[in-house]
């Protein structure tokens, strides 16, 4: 008998049981285990078999069958947890999820096998064979994006080795809360077990692999996301938290009026936009207007402007060696 | 087999069968195309999960699959009547995929994205009020953005004012127009830009203005999305750039650039060849790294670099409001 035939008769037994499975009743019972010449043989196999199950999200639990023991000795793959749940999608909704699968740049697989699953109804939308109109690049590859979803998914908490933009690398024990791809960056925000705060860590930075803990969480009702992710790089540092003035010239004042809403803002000498941000680390925002190039000037604060002929002038003497 | 064969071609049964006995005498003709595969390999699928079934094995424990002409019937317990969960990555790519739709303004299929994310959220339990898996893309020109979507729908081409990040200077520019992607945060238009005759990027928040004209322009046939998967970093020009950086930047540089090699070089700098997008992208980047870049080649590069620094050192060295 083939594996992977083994392996189909193996989840149709522990799907369609109520009672768990001991494995000495998988090797009896279960089509394709059998034949194992003997004990060490058969456990290596099912060893093997549980493993590639699970690592395609074949819940297969172990659970303990013998009341006066703690030891776990018996196998169930829980319905609650295998089956689907019925999402009760409208044809229209099923629709806007094929456009999203669609446009995920680098996933098709997961996104086209995800999309067979939930279209399995009687009356399936036709899938979506119309034009791409959008996509989007948002790395939902990254390696580590699998295991910090699932945790959140699963409320388990995680643990992972992160390397802070300053200072040492140190190992962070998290609550994962959300997950956030903000300016082309994946950010877990959570609550931080040691700090005992909610923090953002950038999954760049996490170094490894991510760890599971024992237990589980919840997360706080009125948790927002948005609100623990700085809007800007400039809005949150080590620097007092002040009000900076980007005074943008006539030809680029478009921009700023278009990008920057939200902004106070009023008009400068000679057709100049004077655009008032609230600043907390200067360092980034003289990154920004380094790319932002000559036609925006910092007026305020005395220092951004100090530091940032500093840096400059500390550049021109390094190329010029 | 190897692993990843063997637990695409299970999960691919696993999904087979729930929609085969969900839709009894659907036509092989049209479970091969919807699960991707030659009706070769569907009979494979079907002979080998006639073979399976409950602990027994009798004949009625085993899965039954019969065929009228072209049609099958499948019949087995209940306990393959509904699909597997979706698994994390599924879970992820279709939320992550859904949440970047929601940053376009005016999409027709908002509301339906919107409640579908809604549902799927809360099947995944990431029904955080939509914050729990999220992409948020800068839409810039909420305008721009839509006529944009209508000329790429339509095939024509536009005109657009555009802020050049390789020459820092408003061009004027025909596009035809292909798609739209988001990537690094913000949206891209990608098409043929008739200025240069070449295909080209342009970021949708640099568009200074955007005018839909009434030229065709058709999408090549070849046309793939995917093609442009991590372009965005700087456009490949197939120019280079090399320098010589700190060791506390040489920490992170490689995670973040497009290093195309790197060596030691004296007192632990790190010798690095990059390949840049335009002159100007690449001139911003040596004066951001200020006194922890030294010793860059080719002359006109730094010299490009060096007369940028120049220019927004002058403006900041007045007194401050006096320019």
């Amino acid at each position: 008998m083939r594996r992977i035939e083994r392996l189909l008769n193996l989840i149709i037994a522990l799907l369609n049981t109520d009672r768990p499975y001991t494995a000495e009743e998988v090797r009896e019972r279960i089509e394709g285990y059998g034949g194992e010449p003997n004990h060490e043989a058969f456990r290596r196999t099912f060893e093997r078999d549980k493993e590639a199950l699970r690592k395609m999200g074949i819940p297969i639990e172990t659970v303990t069958t013998d009341v006066f023991s703690d030891v776990p000795d018996g196998y169930i793959i829980p319905k609650t947890k295998y089956y689907l749940p019925n999402l009760e999608l409208e044809a229209d909704e099923l629709a806007a999820l094929h456009l999203a699968a669609a446009a995920v740049l680098g996933s098709r697989e997961p996104a086209r096998t995800g999309l067979l699953k939930l279209s399995i109804g009687p009356d399936p939308s036709p899938s979506a064979g119309t034009r791409v109109l959008w996509s989007a690049d948002v790395a939902a590859q990254q390696p580590l994006l699998a295991p910090l979803s699932a945790a959140l998914m699963d409320r388990t908490p995680v643990s992972f080795r992160y390397k802070p933009a300053t200072g040492p690398s140190g190992v962070r024990e998290v609550e994962v809360y959300s997950l956030i791809n903000r300016r082309g960056h994946w950010y877990v925000v959570g609550r931080d077990r040691n700090r005992e705060a909610l923090r953002s860590f950038k999954v760049a930075r996490v170094e490894g692999e991510i760890g599971l803990l024992v237990g589980t969480y919840e997360i706080p009702a009125d948790f927002r996301a948005e609100e623990k992710l700085p809007a800007q790089a400039w809005e949150v540092g080590p620097d007092e938290p002040s009000e900076a003035v980007l005074r943008f010239s006539q030809d680029l004042r478009w921009w700023a009026e278009q990008n920057l809403p939200a902004a106070r803002s009023g008009d400068g000498p000679s057709g100049t936009l004077d655009v008032h941000l609230p600043v907390a680390n200067l360092d980034a925002l003289i990154s920004w207007v380094l790319e932002l190039g000559p036609q925006v000037e910092v007026v305020a604060p005395r220092e951004a402007r100090e530091r940032l002929v500093e840096h400059l002038d500390a550049f021109l003497g390094s190329v010029a060696k | 087999m190897s692993e990843g064969r063997l637990s695409r071609r299970l999960a691919r049964i696993l999904s087979l069968l729930p929609y085969a006995i969900q839709n009894p005498g659907v036509t092989l003709d049209e479970l091969a195309g919807r699960f991707d595969i030659s009706k070769k390999e569907l009979r494979a699928d079907l002979d080998l999960v006639f073979m399976c079934g409950l602990p027994g094995y009798t004949p009625a424990d085993l899965i039954e699959v019969d065929y009228e002409g072209d049609h099958v019937y499948i019949r087995a317990g209940d306990y393959f009547g509904t699909p597997l969960n979706l698994t994390p990555v599924e879970g992820l790519t279709l939320y992550a995929g859904a949440s970047a739709l929601t940053n376009l303004p005016e999409l027709s299929q908002a509301d339906a994205l919107a409640r579908a994310l809604a549902k799927l959220g809360r099947a995944l339990g990431i029904s955080n009020e939509g914050s729990a898996i999220q992409v948020s893309v800068d839409s810039g020109s909420s305008e721009h953005l839509q006529l944009l979507q209508d000329a790429i729908a339509d095939e024509k081409r536009v005109a657009i004012e555009y802020m050049s990040a390789s020459r820092g200077e408003l061009t004027e520019r025909d596009v035809d127009p292909w798609s739209l992607i988001a990537a690094l945060g913000h949206w891209y238009v990608v098409g043929l830009d008739h200025s240069s005759g070449e295909e080209r990027m342009f970021r949708t928040d640099r568009m200074k203005s955007v005018v839909k004209l009434d030229e065709p322009a058709p999408l090549p046939t070849d046309f793939d999305p995917e093609k442009y998967r991590g372009a965005f970093i700087g456009s490949e020009t197939g120019r280079r750039v090399v320098f010589e950086i700190a060791p506390p930047v040489a920490d992170w540089f490689m995670d973040y650039y497009p290093v195309v090699s790197s060596q030691p070089a004296p007192g632990g700098w790190t010798r690095v060849e990059l390949a840049i997008g335009g002159a100007r992208w690449a001139a911003t980047l040596l004066m951001k790294l200020g006194d922890q870049v030294r010793q860059v080649e080719p002359e006109e590069m730094r010299n490009a670099a060096r007369e940028l620094a120049q220019e927004i050192v002058e403006r900041h060295r007045e007194a401050a409001g006096t320019s």
